[in-house]
């Protein structure tokens, strides 16, 4: 039963993550699943919703088309939405249900494609992955779609990868990013994917480097390195000293063309605080602890299916509710979402809501943490 | 009311031996229900003078909606029994095994056996229980007896333990249990051997045993089964005795 929550929340899945990806890049986005799964995603886990329009659609399965295998009808609906509304790319995802029938998401994208001559892809999304599975898969399709060619490459420029509501909610923290790295000489290219367009998205490969801020962004930045050789660095500017840091990281890995990891550059300890959350930005905040209020931290990633180099060694990956309570009573401070809070001893919880874990609840109250000073995070009590 | 599943490896007769049943108990003056849960649909065909029923599936699939009445998904065949088949989607498509949950779930709706008060129910069921949907005939409420149709070749006999220890598992629910084998010879070599020694080992009694008879093939050509074509034949008797058997079974276990 270590998978089983009794007290503590769930992150987004894996199409809220493919839904927050594509939000802003003209697309039109649809969940192959039963009609009212859409407000699970615009009411929890898309701060965009109201403010902004996006094509993200729910193709309203029911229950005998799934025991009929009826893939036509979602092609031809799907084709009939392109005609009228004219998208820029289609992404087809997948949930519980065509999982478990096997639908064939990525004929039916194939076959949207030779009807529309839109480019069609399918995310392999099944509703049980977390949400940076499936932001990673789609920022991937993203870049492997349109991002195959490399016209020029401009001097100290950057792309940052990996840019959700979900990690960053709508505090300014992208922004802040952007004004950072104009502050350290980089001009930013473009940003997967907030604030940036496909056309722009479409410039990405005349990047020097990529700034990778949360997990999902490894994915597309693992092509770049592949297909074109820029190198990323995963990490996120929190606080003064580790942003300094970070800044110089990206400037090596301009120089050497190396991906670099610094947040995993530091001695996880136990007995100290514990940070929480995806892997990139609690990483991130650990170094960032260390260095500007010299306390040991130890990074519990809570969301991660694997470690794809942020963390340092003793940090560990524990979602088992059981796991997180063991690991939270040791700590003398746990930093963390507060639906965490009521598995952690009292007294120890420092507070900071993560939009894929709580949703709405307490995004109000997310701080923009990028290259300031995060002794705040000592004095919220919990 | 006697409600029983019929499950066995595929082409091992189960649907002959669920229809000469059906036909037998009608003949013996029930009223039966015969419900085909095989995406192949051909359960009932020989109760139907071989003019197939509307399957449940395909009557969804044309008119996209469900029935609203059991009379467009069902029909009457030989001595009253109500034929229905649950049919399936395209093969290779979608989801055989959900679509028999929804053809019971729509059965209730309709209120099949409230309205139709059937004697005995029988449910002949694809090959092997691979998934939920293919179980749901023996959970609580459908079947409450299992007879697991077998010749004695191997794979025959491999599939029947498979079915057997598929039902096994839900010992601790109240599903149907196995009422014994009823052994549909091939003329394999020492069958009755085989059979019978698989049968001790599984701790099962062989409850019919149907002879290899051209007389089951002459008759299904005409679209009939063995009952109606000519009752009297060693085959038919079997078949009688077997219906005798499962109402007796019955009538102790209401007393």
């Amino acid at each position: 039963m270590t998978n089983v929550s009794k007290i503590i929340s769930i992150y987004a899945a894996d199409t809220s993550g493919v839904c927050s990806a594509l939000y802003e890049l003209g697309g039109m986005t649809v969940v192959h699943d039963a009609s009212g799964c859409n407000s699970t995603y615009s009411t929890h886990d898309e701060p965009r919703w109201y403010d902004k329009n996006s094509m993200i659609y729910i193709s309203a399965l029911t229950e005998t088309d799934a025991i009929m295998g009826n893939d036509q009808k979602l092609i031809d609906d799907i084709c009939s939405a392109a005609k009228e509304l004219a998208p820029a790319f289609i992404a087809l995802c997948g949930s519980p249900m065509p999982a478990m029938t096997g639908t064939d998401m990525n004929f039916a994208a194939e076959e949207i494609a030779l009807v529309t001559g839109i480019e069609t892809f399918a995310i392999n999304t099944n509703g049980t992955h977390s949400y940076l599975y499936g932001a990673g898969q789609a920022f991937a399709k993203i870049a492997g779609n349109f991002c195959t060619e490399r016209k020029k490459t401009d001097k100290m420029s950057v792309n940052i990868l990996g840019a959700t509501p979900l990690d960053f909610s709508l505090n300014g923290s992208i922004e802040s990013i952007k004004k950072w790295l104009c502050e350290n000489g980089f001009s930013v290219k473009t940003c997967f994917a907030m604030g940036s367009d496909l056309s722009e998205i479409s410039h990405a490969p005349e990047a020097q480097v990529n700034l990778v801020i949360s997990s999902s962004g490894i994915p597309a930045a693992k092509y770049f390195y592949d297909r074109f050789g820029i190198p990323f660095v995963a990490g996120v500017p929190i606080g003064k000293s580790f942003s300094e840091t970070l800044a110089q990281n990206l400037k090596t890995a301009v120089k050497t063309g190396k991906c670099l990891f610094p947040a995993s550059e530091r001695i996880s300890s136990d007995n100290g605080f514990i940070v929480t959350g995806e892997s990139v930005y609690a990483s991130s905040l650990a170094a960032a602890v260390t260095k500007d209020l010299s306390m040991p931290v130890k990074v519990l990633s809570t969301v991660s299916d694997s470690d794809d180099g942020s963390l340092a060694k003793g940090d560990i990956i524990c979602r088992s509710e059981e796991e997180l309570e063991k690991e939270f009573a040791k700590a003398s401070l746990v930093i963390a979402d507060p639906l965490f809070s009521p598995i952690c001893p009292k007294g120890r919880f420092s507070a900071l809501p993560h939009e894929a874990f709580s949703g709405r609840c307490f995004s109000k109250s997310i701080p923009n943490l990028i290259n300031a000073d995060i002794s705040g995070l000592l004095t919220q009590g919990g | 009311m006697i409600k029983i599943a019929v499950y066995g490896k595929g082409g091992i007769g189960k649907s002959t031996v669920t229809g000469n049943l059906a036909a037998a108990f009608a003949s013996l003056g029930k009223r039966v229900i015969q419900i085909g849960c095989d995406p192949k649909a051909d359960s009932t065909i020989n109760l139907l003078g071989g003019e197939p029923v509307t399957p449940v599936m395909n009557y969804l699939r044309e008119h996209d909606d469900e029935p609203t009445s059991v009379e467009e998904i069902s029909k009457q065949g030989f001595g009253g029994v109500l034929c229905i088949e649950t049919g399936g989607p395209t093969p290779g498509l979608g989801c055989a095994g959900r679509g028999i949950i929804t053809t019971f779930s729509l059965l209730e709706d309709l209120k099949l056996f409230e309205k139709y008060k059937p004697d005995v129910v029988l449910y002949d069921v694809l090959g092997d229980v691979v998934c939920g949907g293919f179980a749901a005939p023996i959970r609580e409420g459908y079947a409450s007896k299992v007879l697991i149709v077998t010749s004695g070749e191997k794979m025959s006999l491999y599939a029947a333990n498979n079915i057997n220890s598929a039902v096994k598992n839900f010992a601790d629910r109240s599903y149907a249990k196995v009422r014994g084998i009823v052994l549909n010879r091939r003329a394999v070599e020492d069958e009755e051997r085989k059979v019978t020694e698989f049968a001790e080992k599984a701790g099962l009694s062989i409850v019919a045993d149907i002879p290899r008879s051209g007389d089951i093939i002459r008759f299904e050509d005409m679209g009939k089964t063995v009952i109606e074509g000519d009752p009297e034949c060693e085959t038919s008797k079997r078949f009688f005795e077997l219906a005798k058997l499962l109402l007796n079974d019955g009538e102790n276990e209401n007393e």
